[in-house]
């Protein structure tokens, strides 16, 4: 674990360029406002910004609507000057509004170009919201334009892709790799290819619980932005009299603190200020318990060995350690009172019923069972995201719902959550998304290609049973991040970038070999990207378009066959995929690409994404989507 | 041979510092007498703008009738007129240059033009506040001007694409300043404009914040001229005391009494600049060189002089010369200085003795071999810094015969210099007449060059000089077609007929296009050249060049100003740029009719879905009483219907409400694959008004309106109305399971545990037991969930008396059912000794 980790280090893309550039634009940007000046920020906007800079480094105020708030001041002819920074571009539409709103005249409009955001070495993210629900629901495609260009400026600064896949993409996006052709600014990172997958192409993934820690975090207490809000006893470090003792002993029995009462407080989930997590965050919640333990008995011993420390210099030695030390105590007590608070939340009869419903569906099994148990749901009043993420799940995974039972299950929604569900209902419904359909379907809707999912399951192994002798199995399978089950998302990454482990387990063949050196061997070489090959009928039967592209820059420069005989001879170096996640990606993908890129040698994946999404914040954004504009009405006329 | 480069040096003060007098051009009798004139000159070697200054007397001989107009010449620097018009606009405030070489004239109604020079110009205004006041100085610089009202306000312009003015800081003035100046945004360390002022006895600095005042006394001035670099000032009092300091005026630099300098005759005339270390004050004839410890050289001149400011030097244009006074550079001062011993200069003459095949040559290199590196070096810049082509030469060949001995020398240098003195020395050309030093080249860029020339419509020397640094053509190309189209109009406008057009109109088109590829221009937009074609009036050119475009976002404006609406919108939607779309369809919007505008998105079919979709998006927020037209014109039943539903769920007003959702199953019904939805709204509206009904029985003490189904039964039970909740029930047909839960949850959180079992008792619970116990043991009423323990399934009933805390029963019920292993599962659980006690005891009567 930790070698991988030192070579991925060495290796990495500095992604933490991204953080400097939009650091600097931001305040190149404020800059060109001469003086003291208040800042007003959008809501959605500060999260994101926090990722970039410290808050200490501006002063942030809260405002929501700008130009009401210019109408006013106007009024009160105060004397102020405006100037409206717009992310990531000035837009037409932005100046239209403020000159229907008559405030125009009043602002200076320019741009912050803010893209990519890190959100952790390997992972970026342009953090967007609702960029599943723009794109699917609405049709606003500015998602896939400004996606487009970030990937361009990403290209800016690492240099060219020199192979682009799509996966899936009904829309334009063949844009992209037209407008890619820039000038290099360093191509010494050596990424080799690109991966684009539309979130549509794997839509079973969100819906699933998230099983690992921090999906699970994100599940059930939501992560926004890499910030949890935790209650603050936890996230500052009590008194340092009870600090020694508490640490190793709470493993068992927690008491069952209320999550939602108590005082809040944002706590930043990073690797860099917190490294027991990077170690936690990608583990099956079923096993974090275990780490916590190891981790707090090597504290114990750490502790102890110091206080034996005889000589000067040992204790010099150890008054050197010490920083470390409490910084990893202190982490690790956040993590057992996280992990606290969830354990509780995994144990109520709701979350069971539903992780029951969805493994069964997963498998296929008593499908119409299922759908009954989907209806006790609703008659128990559990949460409306997850019954309606169970409903979604089983309309892709058997191919609909029979009409009458559907009928009468969105009947029961609407009773039992209020009619003004409806549209979400039909949203999810539409063609675009068809993720609830009835069979038959009715004879005026557009025929869509159903989704292959049973042929799926068998041709990309994605369900691991789930008996006793599998369990190793799982644990050397990126099926780890949902207990058995592996996201088809990273499924079909696999089928580019590391084919073997699409039709077996890597360490399962190594232990035929031999038993001993499972970890240190079992590294195979990553083989060159050479597309799709060997899996073109699974890729086919996928609704969507495929496009493979090698970028014109590459071919000139590169030699006459690009993908074999310029990725051959690099044997030693470690190249760096690209993966994009078009309408956002959740934690557990993340987690199984990270996995996927440990099992390799010499090659690296960069996660870039839309967002950060799970099953309820999919669910949220397509309800909260009519009401954005309520507030408006009275001032439109 | 041109004359010893030291020839023109000439010492100052201690003879350890040289300044040279390069004469650039000769212009005997080819500019006009200057003291006549207001003149505005370009910085970079630029060409100078002269009007008449109208304050001057002037001979009646001399007197021409096109004088009496406001006239505009523009002289290259080698004193080639390159521009004359007449200006027809109010008086005439203030004229100067932009970066870019293109002439600025504001009048005194805050109107602006920026001619470039061919003559055409762009005219904006400072607004029709300022029209009325009046403006009454100005000050222009490279990126913007500020504006001096007669109301003695500051206006801000920055750029030259007509951009709002913006008022800076009012520095609260009686009386206009005796003399003013600003220090341009780059060069100051806020980046942005500062103004200085000059009242009363001291100077006010206004910058778009605040206006302070310096609290000078020594005031007032008549000239004040920030350097080059902006870090200083040189200020001259009205008893002629030049005054420089640091330009936040925390040091004092030097003074110096100019009324004693020999040889003055009449008023001071300027106060310039010579690069940043030294001031030149030029009265009539005279022009005074004070270097920075309060040294003086004079130079002389026959009439009256200008003096521009240059980042190097000042350039000085008389009626007969122009000059470069500059500092010696210091690589030229190393090599020429007489007496000079350092390696460069004893490489030079080395070389010199080389040519004269004299064995001194080896002797003096072998001396100096150390530092023979750096002598190369030192060679190159001096050949730079040269004006004459000869002595670059020599330099060069010094340069050449010093790398000889040299194992590893870095060409590149060598080279490049090579390159730029021939770009340097073609430009200064008298017809081109651009005298641009190479210290100014490397500042302003090779493609700032390439502009000039192009401006110039120099376009082959523009061409070889790109091709010949590498550049890309496509600015040169492009300024070209331009030109080509602009020149070409007036054979097709003399054309027979249309057809002759269309045949002038393909030979153009193809001409530009041939070019193009000959030259491998091709990313050149085309866009622009067609709409410089447009503008012009000829839209069968521009349209045929479009055609050439490959950026779609690139001919989407000219589309829309030439009316081809639906073209535009499909490039735009085929851009994939979203910003794109909103700027078409919001500008359709503007100038179509609502039918129309409609019509021509539904003809559009599918490639235009995604423009749909959009307006959509953007109606939703802003404009949806034209989205509901829309929806309704293009039948779409289901989203007018969504339209209504989104509106309802912010109405306040019940009967609105009411009357809206039923407009939306209205609509529903209106399309038969819709039956479902439609029953679900009538659903929705039958319990609204039974909400309603329920409300005024309650005396509105209790809220009802807008709660779900399952809600309004479980309000009803809570309230006691156990009738209406089982009226509800079998009008809303709710399934009985549900109906269960919701009377479970309810009657626990009304602790009503007398109507809980009379409804447990009421018929066999379609949900089983087990949620009432689990329900109740979570709500912490344990006791009351034992007794519906014995109710559920024999095998769950010890685990359901553990959860509620009744350890013996359970141990009971395992005796019953003789179940060991769960009884040891219980013994394991057990929270004290106590109860693991009994448990044993139960365990072991079970032998």
């Amino acid at each position: 674990m930790s070698s991988a980790d030192q070579d991925r280090e060495e290796q990495s893309l500095d992604v933490n360029l991204l953080k400097e550039i939009a650091k600097k634009e931001l305040i190149n940007a404020l800059n060109s406002v001469n003086g003291a000046k208040t800042l007003a920020l959008d809501a959605t906007l500060a999260g994101p910004l926090g990722l970039v800079t410290e808050v200490a480094l501006l002063k942030i105020y809260l405002f929501h609507r700008m130009q009401d708030q210019i109408k006013r001041h106007v009024k009160e002819s105060r004397k102020h000057t405006y100037t409206l920074l717009l992310v990531p571009r000035v837009s037409t539409l932005v100046s239209r509004i403020l000159e229907e709103e008559g405030v125009l005249g009043e602002v200076s409009i320019s741009a912050f170009n803010l893209q990519f955001i890190p959100l952790s070495d390997d992972v970026i993210s342009l953090e967007y919201d609702n960029a599943f629900k723009e794109l699917w629901v609405d049709g606003d495609e500015t998602v896939v334009f400004d996606s487009a260009q970030a990937l361009v400026s990403l290209q800016k600064l690492f240099g060219p892709f020199p192979q682009i896949r799509l996966e899936g993409l009904v829309t334009r996006q063949g844009k992209l790799s037209q407008s890619a052709v820039e000038p290099v600014l360093s191509s010494s990172a050596n990424i080799d290819s690109l991966i684009i997958l539309d979130r549509r192409v794997d839509l079973i993934t969100p819906l699933l619980t998230q099983l690992t820690y921090e999906g699970l975090v994100d599940e059930l207490i939501g992560i926004r932005n890499s910030h949890v809000e935790l209650p603050v006893s936890l996230v500052n470090p009590p008194a340092p009299n009870t600090a020694s003792g508490s640490a190793a002993a709470s493993t068992s029995n927690a008491p069952i603190v209320n999550v939602k009462k108590d005082a809040k407080k944002k706590y930043h989930l990073a690797t860099s200020t917190d490294p027991l997590y990077a170690e936690l965050r990608d583990l099956n919640f079923s096993s974090v318990g275990r780490k916590l333990n190891a981790v707090a008995r090597r504290l114990d011993e750490d502790y102890k060995t110091n206080l034996q420390a005889k000589s000067v210099a040992q204790l010099r030695d150890f008054v050197g350690k010490l920083g470390g030390l409490q910084t990893e105590h202190q982490s690790l007590r956040l993590h057992t009172g996280l992990s606290e608070l969830i354990l509780p939340l995994t144990r109520t009869d709701v979350f069971n019923k539903s992780l029951e419903i969805q493994q069964n569906l997963l498998a296929s099994y008593e499908t119409s069972a299922q759908i009954i148990a989907i209806e006790e749901l609703i008659s128990q009043g559990a949460d409306m995201q997850i019954v309606i993420r169970l409903l979604c799940l089983a309309s892709i995974t058997i191919g609909g719902i029979k009409t009458k039972a559907l009928e009468s299950l969105k009947r029961d929604i609407l009773q039992a959550y209020g009619y003004e569900n409806l549209p979400l209902l039909l949203s999810l419904a539409s063609p675009s998304l068809s993720m609830l359909a009835p069979i038959p379907l009715p004879p005026s809707a557009p025929q869509t290609p159903k989704y292959p999912f049973s042929s799926l399951r068998k041709s990309l192994r994605l369900l691991i049973d789930d008996n006793p002798e599998a369990l190793e199995e799982v644990e050397n399978d990126i099926s780890f991040v949902y207990s058995g089950w592996a996201p088809i998302s990273v499924r079909l990454v696999q089928c580019i970038a590391q084919k073997g482990g699409v039709l077996s387990n890597p360490a399962e063949r190594e232990k035929g070999a031999g038993e001993q050196s499972k970890a240190s061997i079992s590294k195979v070489q990553a083989h060159p990207i050479v597309g799709w090959k060997g899996f073109e009928d699974i890729v086919s039967s996928i609704p969507g378009e495929t496009v493979q592209t090698v970028q014109r820059q590459f071919d000139e420069t590169g030699s006459g066959n690009p993908p074999m005989s310029a990725n051959l001879p690099l044997r030693e170096q470690t190249s760096t995929t690209v993966v994009f996640f078009l309408g956002g990606c959740t934690y557990t993908e993340i987690a199984a690409i990270r996995w996927v890129s440990r099992q390799n040698k010499g090659r690296r994946f960069l996660i870039a994404t839309t967002g950060i999404i799970n099953g309820a914040s999919l669910v949220e954004s397509m309800t909260a989507g009519g009401r954005s504009g309520e507030p408006k009405v009275g001032t439109a006329q | 041979m041109a004359s010893h480069p030291t020839a023109h040096w000439e010492a100052i003060g201690d003879a350890t510092t040289f300044y040279r007098r390069q004469q650039l051009y000769s212009t005997p009798g080819k500019l006009p007498e200057l003291s006549d004139y207001m003149v505005a000159a370009c910085q970079h070697g630029g060409p100078l703008a002269l009007m008449r200054d109208s304050t001057k007397l002037l001979t009646l001989g001399q007197l021409m009738p096109a004088v009496t107009r406001a006239q505009i010449q523009v002289w290259s620097p080698a004193g080639e007129g390159l521009l004359l018009f007449s200006w027809d606009q109010g008086k005439i405030i203030k004229f100067g240059w932009t970066a870019d070489e293109r002439l600025v004239i504001l009048n005194e109604e805050g109107v602006y033009r920026v001619y470039d020079l061919q003559g055409e110009y762009q005219q904006y205004s400072l607004g029709s506040d300022t029209a009325e006041t009046g403006v009454i100085d100005a000050k222009i610089h490279g990126g913007g001007l500020v504006a001096l009202t007669s109301s003695l306000t500051l206006l801000e312009v920055k750029g030259w694409e007509g951009s709002r003015p913006l008022a800076l800081a009012n520095p609260i003035m009686t009386e206009p300043p005796h003399a003013w100046s600003i220090i341009p945004p780059d060069l100051n360390i806020s980046r942005h404009v500062e103004v200085l002022l000059s009242v009363d006895s001291t100077i006010y600095t206004v910058d778009n914040l605040e206006s302070v005042d310096q609290r000078l006394a020594r005031g007032p001035f008549t000239h004040i001229s920030p350097s080059p670099n902006g870090k200083f000032l040189a200020l001259m009092t009205f008893s002629g005391t030049l005054w420089v300091v640091s330009s936040d005026f925390h040091r004092n630099i030097t003074e110096f009494e100019t009324s004693g300098v020999a040889g003055i005759d009449g008023p001071i005339q300027q106060v310039e600049w010579c690069g940043n270390d030294a001031i030149i004050v030029t009265w009539p004839s005279l022009v005074l060189l004070v270097g920075p410890s309060g040294d003086t050289l004079q130079y002389s001149y026959s009439g009256s002089t200008f003096a521009v400011t240059e980042m190097d030097g000042v350039r000085i244009s008389s009626a007969d010369v122009c000059d470069l006074i500059q500092k010696v550079p210091s690589s030229t001062m190393s090599i020429f200085r007489p007496g000079s011993t350092t390696p460069s200069a004893i490489l030079y003459d080395a070389w010199e003795s080389f040519t004269n095949r004299s064995p001194k040559a080896d002797e003096s290199i072998r001396s100096i071999r150390p530092d023979l590196a750096k002598a190369v070096d030192e060679c190159i810049d001096a050949a730079g810094q040269e004006w004459e082509p000869q002595w670059q030469r020599n330099l060069l060949n010094a340069a050449k015969f010093g790398r000889g001995f040299l194992d590893f020398h870095n060409p590149t240098d060598f080279v490049n210099m090579g390159h730029t003195l021939k770009v340097l020395n073609a430009v200064r050309f008298y017809e081109v007449a651009i005298p641009l030093t190479y210290t100014q080249y490397n500042y302003a860029s090779p493609s700032h060059l390439i502009n000039r020339l192009i401006s110039r419509n120099m376009h082959l020397l523009a061409l070889r000089i790109s091709s010949f640094l590498g550049l890309k053509p496509d600015a040169v190309l492009k300024h070209w077609a331009c030109s080509k189209i602009t020149r070409s109009k007036p054979a097709a406008a003399a054309g027979l007929g249309k057809d002759a057009e269309a045949a002038a109109d393909e030979q153009v088109c193809n001409a530009i296009v041939e070019k193009f590829q000959q030259l491998r221009g091709g990313d050149c937009s085309y866009a622009e050249i067609a709409k410089k074609a447009w503008e012009v009036g000829r839209g069968g050119l521009a349209t045929r060049l479009l055609d050439h475009e490959a950026k779609g976002s690139d001919q989407v404006p000219l589309l829309l100003e030439m009316k081809e609406d639906k073209l535009a919108l499909i490039k735009a939607v085929d851009s994939g740029d979203t910003d794109l779309v909103y700027h078409v369809l919001l500008h359709l919007h503007k100038r179509l009719s609502l039918g129309s505008f409609f019509r021509l998105l539904e003809d559009g079919g599918a490639r235009l879905i995604p423009a749909t979709r959009l307006l959509e998006v953007y109606a939703r927020e802003q404009n949806r009483e034209m989205l509901r037209d829309f929806y309704y014109s293009d039948d779409r039943r289901v989203e007018s219907a969504i339209l209504c539903l989104e509106e309802a769920t912010w109405m306040k007003d019940p009967a609105a409400k009411i009357t809206t959702i039923k407009a939306a199953q209205k609509f529903f019904s209106e399309d038969k694959d819709r039956n479902f939805e439609s029953k679900m709204m009538d659903e929705n509206v039958r319990l609204l008004t039974l909400q309603q009904q329920l409300e005024s029985e309650m005396d509105n003490k209790v809220a009802f309106f807008g709660l779900s189904v399952n809600e309004t039964v479980r309000t009803c039970l809570l309230n006691g109305m156990s009738k209406r909740a089982d009226k509800i029930k079998s009008d809303f047909r709710i399934p009985d399971k549900r109906f269960w839960y919701v009377k479970l949850s309810a009657l626990i959180d009304a602790q009503d545990f007398e109507g809980l079992e009379a409804f447990a008792k009421s018929k066999r619970s379609p949900i089983g037991y087990e949620p009432f116990v689990q329900w109740l043991v979570t709500k912490g009423y344990t006791k009351e969930a034992t007794t519906y323990v014995a109710k559920c399934d024999s095998p769950k009933r010890a685990d359901l008396y553990a959860e509620c805390g009744e350890w013996r029963l359970a141990g009971k019920e395992c005796k019953e059912r003789g179940d060991k292993s769960k009884l040891e599962e219980l013994r394991k659980k057990c929270p004290n000794s106590m109860v693991a006690r009994e448990l044993d005891q139960i365990a072991a009567s079970m032998k």
